[in-house]
């Protein structure tokens, strides 16, 4: 088997992501899947790119804009 | 009316510190790889475009590695003449061929070094740069700049005015982020301009015998809140830290590959409350922006192609040029900011921040507050509490770098620091450090922590900086109590006054006992230090109790006692507590094993109407 390699893009891993750590991960071309070297996290580019997105639960204001007069405005 | 002063720095950076991991994987090391010199340069242009496509100025800091190559030089030469671009001198991007062979290291970051290797390689950089450029720099540095350094470089090269010299709140969580290898600790300083003191740059300058010389910047204007609590690169105003912490809703590729509809609100609000502290400020706020080339790769970064890094600096530029052109924002090289700024503070002014949630979706609050006695961080969504306290009071010595008793660490040290040390709340047992207070009333008890509320800022007399609370309500089963905080810190004091007002109670007549506290340690980092070395103490006119620490879980109370002190020789801090107050008592607890903190309060007695008054005070023990 031969060694992994980076992907097209330097993927985290996002279940280290989710704790705070941003840990490239490596990719196993005969497996097709990119891989965690500190956890246990495997999956192919479409997982790795939808588990990222769960790091964005906690952005609740993500989309919100405010303006000038509203840092100082609580719900 | 209003100022906001903005700088944008660039700097190219022949082998981003970024870069040649991340495009160079499967490679041998190789500095001087065409590919990667010509990557960089490029980058360097695309900022350089998009920054003056949008009408605002830069400075450029040149790096060892660019001063060999005479492109670099040249378009730094042409961008100052077409554009006014300041050309300074960055201690950063040393790594390069010419670097390795000459000085046979690996280390790039210029505090860690010994003191005779700092001073042959700002002697190197700065004179290869005059060779260049037929004068010295007026702004320099780095992620970190000690005062050995600073004041070496201020001896030798006077006319160096302005550097970046913090990256606030890089230590330990940007190093848990990286996976514990990224090795920059420089928690505790300060997140806007100052001018740094001679002893440690952390630390502003109080008075002329105590300048440095030079005026300091941050390493990016950042989240005041976000970064506190989690990965400082990812709340910056940096367009790629946003994107580093999916803080964006991203965009899409057409079928003829252009890249658009991202959206990154977080980053301009961002800019937009830092807009909004000249409100606390004497009119005047700052933002800094500082990309480096590695951020903007052709490989992408962070699950972002390069069109989105591309674009996403482009955004930030636009935003900032937008401000500009509405008449909202200056735009200044950073030794026209040195100047600005001597001209505009005092040094005993302090920089205060009232900061809300930009992200997360919470109504939290904090205020921080930074002068030449102290950096303090007073949290509303804990009544009040202060969470973070640097007794720069002090001005601690602290010497960096390989060949003194701290390579890399870089912080000031920290009395409280709630995310480090706990705050409030801790797992059963012991306690975290904090200065708060409770409320209690027929053996039923209320702390303050669990108060949440909002503060106002006011200036009502000179040099007087006042955050009145809005009024919380304990409750307890027969007594309800409304009690309003107001914290006051009076310019070039070294006090924090904190004022509880009793302005309700169900009953009129009955009385509740109030305990002021503060539990503090001392240390720079998670974990606990050696407590042993601290004196704590209890004073009443002639009559002095102290106690050396021992972790034996020992108290002292004192009636009307005038102070309470620690002494804390490892950081050369005395902080003290005195009290006016009705029936008021002072004490010390000393702490054990498993709780490593000591306390100092008062306990006193309040009825409708009345005030227990505090003052938190900072000192040099020596």
């Amino acid at each position: 088997m031969a060694q992994a390699g980076k992907g097209r893009l330097n993927y985290r891993c996002p279940s280290c992501f989710m704790r705070d750590l941003d840990i490239d991960m490596f990719y196993d071309a005969a497996k097709g899947e990119y891989y965690c070297i500190r956890c246990q996290y495997t999956g192919t580019e479409e997982d790795v790119l939808e588990k990222n997105q769960m790091a964005r639960f906690r952005y609740r204001f993500l989309t919100r804009r405010f303006t000038m007069d509203e840092f100082e405005k609580f719900d | 009316m209003e100022e906001f002063i903005l700088n944008i720095i660039h700097r190219p950076e022949m082998v981003p510190e970024y870069a040649e991991k991340v495009t160079g994987h499967g490679q041998a090391e190789d500095l001087g790889r065409k590919a990667l010199l010509t990557e960089s340069l490029d980058i360097f242009k695309i900022q350089q475009d998009a920054a003056h496509r949008n009408g605002l100025k830069t400075t450029i800091q040149m790096t060892y590695a660019s001063l060999f190559n005479d492109e670099a030089v040249a378009l730094a030469k042409a961008d100052h003449q077409r554009y006014g671009d300041e050309i300074g001198l960055t201690l950063l991007g040393l790594p390069c061929k010419e670097f390795r062979e000459k000085y046979k290291t690996k280390d790039f970051c210029i505090w860690m070094f010994d003191m005779d290797m700092k001073k042959s390689v700002v002697d190197d950089v700065f004179g290869k740069f005059y060779e260049r450029f037929g004068f010295y720099p007026e702004s320099t540095g780095s992620y970190y700049m000690d005062a050995a350094l600073i004041n070496y470089i201020k001896e030798t090269y006077p006319m160096v005015k302005c550097a970046v010299a913090t990256c606030w709140e890089e230590g330990p969580k940007a190093y848990h982020t990286c996976n514990n290898s990224w090795y920059t600790f420089m928690d505790g300083g300060p997140w806007a301009p100052w001018i740094p003191s001679k002893v440690n740059t952390h630390a502003p300058a109080a008075n002329e015998s105590e300048d440095s010389g030079i005026v300091a910047i941050p390493h990016l204007s950042r989240d005041l809140m976000a970064c506190y609590d989690g990965n400082g690169s990812n709340f910056g105003t940096h367009p790629q830290n946003v994107l580093r912490g999916m803080l964006y809703t991203p965009g899409r590729f057409d079928e003829e590959g252009r890249y658009s509809g991202q959206t990154y609100p977080y980053l301009y609000n961002l800019i937009d409350q830092y807009r909004y502290q000249a409100k606390f400020n004497n009119g005047y706020a700052y933002n800094m922006q500082f990309v480096g080339p590695g951020w903007m790769n052709k490989m992408g970064r962070w699950e972002a192609p390069y069109e989105l890094l591309k674009a996403s600096y482009d955004d930030g530029c636009a935003y900032y040029g937008r401000l500009k052109k509405e008449g909202k924002l200056i735009d200044m090289t950073m030794s026209e900011f040195a100047d600005y700024y001597r001209g505009k503070k005092r040094y005993t002014e302090p920089e205060c921040a009232l900061w809300r949630d930009l992200i997360y979706g919470s109504d939290k609050q904090l205020f921080w507050y930074c002068d030449p006695y102290m950096r303090a961080c007073v949290n509303m969504d804990q009544g009040g509490a202060i969470v973070d306290l640097r007794p720069y009071a002090a001005k601690l010595e602290w010497e960096i770098g390989i060949g003194t008793p701290h390579v890399q660490e870089c912080a000031y040290p920290f009395l409280i620091q709630e995310k480090y040390r706990a705050g409030y709340f801790t797992h059963y047992a012991g306690e975290g450090t904090v200065r708060s207070a409770k409320i209690c009333h027929k053996g039923e008890e209320v702390d303050l922590c669990l108060c949440r509320t909002k503060a106002h800022f006011s200036e009502p007399t000179p040099g007087c900086r006042k955050l009145t609370l809005d009024p919380v309500d304990i409750v307890f089963q027969d007594l309800t109590v409304k009690l309003q905080t107001v914290i006051t810190f009076q310019e070039g004091s070294s006090d924090i006054q904190i004022e509880r007002h009793v302005l309700e109670m169900s009953d009129p007549d009955a009385e509740v006992t109030i305990n002021e506290y503060m539990v503090a340690c001392y240390g720079v980092t998670e974990y606990p230090e050696d407590m042993t070395c601290i004196t704590l103490s209890a004073k009443k006119g002639g009559e002095e109790n102290t106690l050396a620490y021992a972790y034996k879980c020992r108290d002292y109370s004192l009636a009307q006692a005038d102070e309470v002190a620690a002494v804390i020789p490892p950081i050369k801090t005395r902080v003290s507590l005195e009290a006016e107050g009705r029936d008021k008592e002072g004490y010390y607890k000393e702490g054990y094993a498993f709780s490593p903190m000591f306390t100092l309060g008062y306990n006193g007695t309040l009825k409708e109407k009345e005030v227990f008054r505090t003052w938190l005070k900072l000192a040099r023990a020596d």
